[in-house]
């Protein structure tokens, strides 16, 4: 639409002479912003009035009731800003589980390693311990004292797990000893290791060694008691030696009867 | 035309959007001066389209209640605005939308207790005439608002938003939730009626 055909239609208006078309085309023309609304005096004139039109006034309980809630607002809101954050669970709650778990990560882990620690440093002096006593035992061995040589063998029993140098060195005490008291100590303490296969052997190849009738039938009684089959040969030399006393041979016999 | 509150915004350096946001932000306190800006444009608002004093404090009430119960969704610029620059009076489309929907529920909540709203209107004019003596002593603005109150709840609502908005078709369009244009169509349709309404209202007279 052309400029002037537009004007003519506000004149119309505003004459108060446009028909129904003529005031819808107007109204697409005021939508698409073409038409101003102050153009149309007749109307503008009348809206200018509602803008200019005193306003009714709220009366003063208005007033006294909106700061009574702002008041009432501001103490709430005073209220929660007060409440210290970190004592709200939804904030406290992650945190605290984190503590908790670095705290048990710290004192297990801690716990660990000193365990580990003290365990390492325990073994170790276990070993030198042992060590030491083993020393001991093998140098009073050699001792002319038969107390000595007693108390070496006892101290065996006192080491945890004797090495191969200690049973070695028990069965030749029980070979060689002269004191019939220090091999039978030999013996017993040599019972705690018969689980291995090369005491074994050496204990039933120490049988036909023997002169003394205590050792030879404690070395039987030995037998029998760890099942040893192999010793047979050796507990029927005794039997046929003639020194061998009559006692210990029916012992012997009554062992080998077991073994059988 | 001289906006009503000019004096005021002109006194006053903080403009509405900075205080509703230091509002927002924890100053309950300066809430208090936008309440004394927009206390009578509300109050307006809601008596020209009930003509009830007692309801109409209580819905202005209700407003600045809803605005405080909501002022941490308050942003300084519309999401709808693409200007870059900040708009003056962003607040006032925020408090009007606002007001209308408070209006709205309360509106609702009467149609559900079967209020008849003219049968309330009628009554509460003959009490409301001793409390607003102002406005009844000019017998043009009583005609004029004897021709609003004849005009449907729509029509007159877009006219006191045009009012209250000081002609800002834009803002007015998003509190109606409707485009610039068909605001101004709106406008120019209430303003034809309120024309045929006054004529005939003078004629009588």
């Amino acid at each position: 639409m052309e400029k002037k055909e537009v004007e003519a239609l506000i004149t119309k208006y505003n004459k108060g002479l446009t028909d129904p078309a003529e005031t819808y085309e107007l109204e697409r023309l005021i939508e698409d912003g073409i038409v101003p609304l102050t153009a149309l005096s007749n109307l503008s004139q009348l809206g200018d009035r509602i803008m200019v039109a005193p306003d009714a006034q709220p009366s003063m309980a208005l007033d006294s009731r909106f700061y009574a809630m702002l008041k009432e607002e501001q103490r709430k809101a005073s209220k929660s800003t007060f409440s210290f954050p970190w004592l709200q669970w939804n904030f406290l709650a992650p945190r605290l589980a984190f503590a908790t778990v670095l705290l048990i990560a710290g004192f297990s882990s801690g716990y660990l390693w000193n365990r580990s620690q003290e365990e390492g440093d325990v073994t170790s002096l276990t070993k030198e311990v042992n060590d030491l006593k083993e020393m001991v035992m093998l140098s009073l061995l050699g001792k002319e004292s038969a107390t000595d040589r007693l108390k070496a063998v006892s101290l065996t029993s006192e080491m945890d797990k004797a090495s191969n140098k200690v049973t070695d060195a028990l069965i030749q005490t029980l070979n060689e000893d002269d004191n019939i008291n220090v091999r039978l100590a030999a013996l017993d303490a040599l019972r705690p290791y018969t689980y291995e296969s090369s005491v074994r052997e050496s204990l039933i190849r120490s049988i036909s060694n023997q002169s003394s009738p205590m050792v030879q039938v404690a070395l039987a009684e030995l037998m029998v008691e760890i099942q040893e089959k192999k010793s047979v040969k050796e507990l029927r030399k005794l039997l046929e030696k003639e020194a061998t006393p009559n006692d210990v041979k029916q012992r012997i016999e009554e062992s080998i009867q077991v073994l059988i | 035309m001289v906006s009503l509150h000019e004096p005021i915004l002109i006194l006053d350096k903080l403009s509405d959007n900075a205080l509703m946001s230091s509002v927002r932000d924890g100053g309950l306190d300066r809430l208090g001066l936008l309440f004394e800006r927009y206390k009578r444009p509300l109050y307006g608002f809601f008596y020209g389209m009930n003509r009830d004093q007692e309801l109409s404090e209580d819905l202005v009430q209700n407003t600045f209640y809803r605005v405080i119960k909501y002022r941490h969704l308050f942003q300084a610029r519309l999401p709808q605005d693409g200007s870059d620059g900040q708009r003056e009076g962003e607040f006032k489309t925020w408090l009007f939308h606002i007001a209308r929907n408070v209006r709205y529920d309360h509106f609702r909540k009467d149609k559900i207790k079967g209020k008849d709203p003219m049968e309330n209107w009628e009554h509460k004019l003959g009490h409301s005439e001793n409390k607003s003596e102002e406005m009844q002593h000019d017998e043009e603005h009583m005609m004029l608002n004897l021709a609003m109150d004849r005009l449907s709840p729509d029509k007159r609502e877009v006219l006191l938003l045009s009012k209250y908005q000081e002609k800002k078709y834009k803002e007015i369009g998003e509190i109606l939730g409707c485009t610039e244009g068909a605001v101004k169509v709106k406008v120019f349709r209430a303003l034809q009626e309120l024309k045929t309404v006054y004529e005939k209202l003078e004629k009588q007279m």
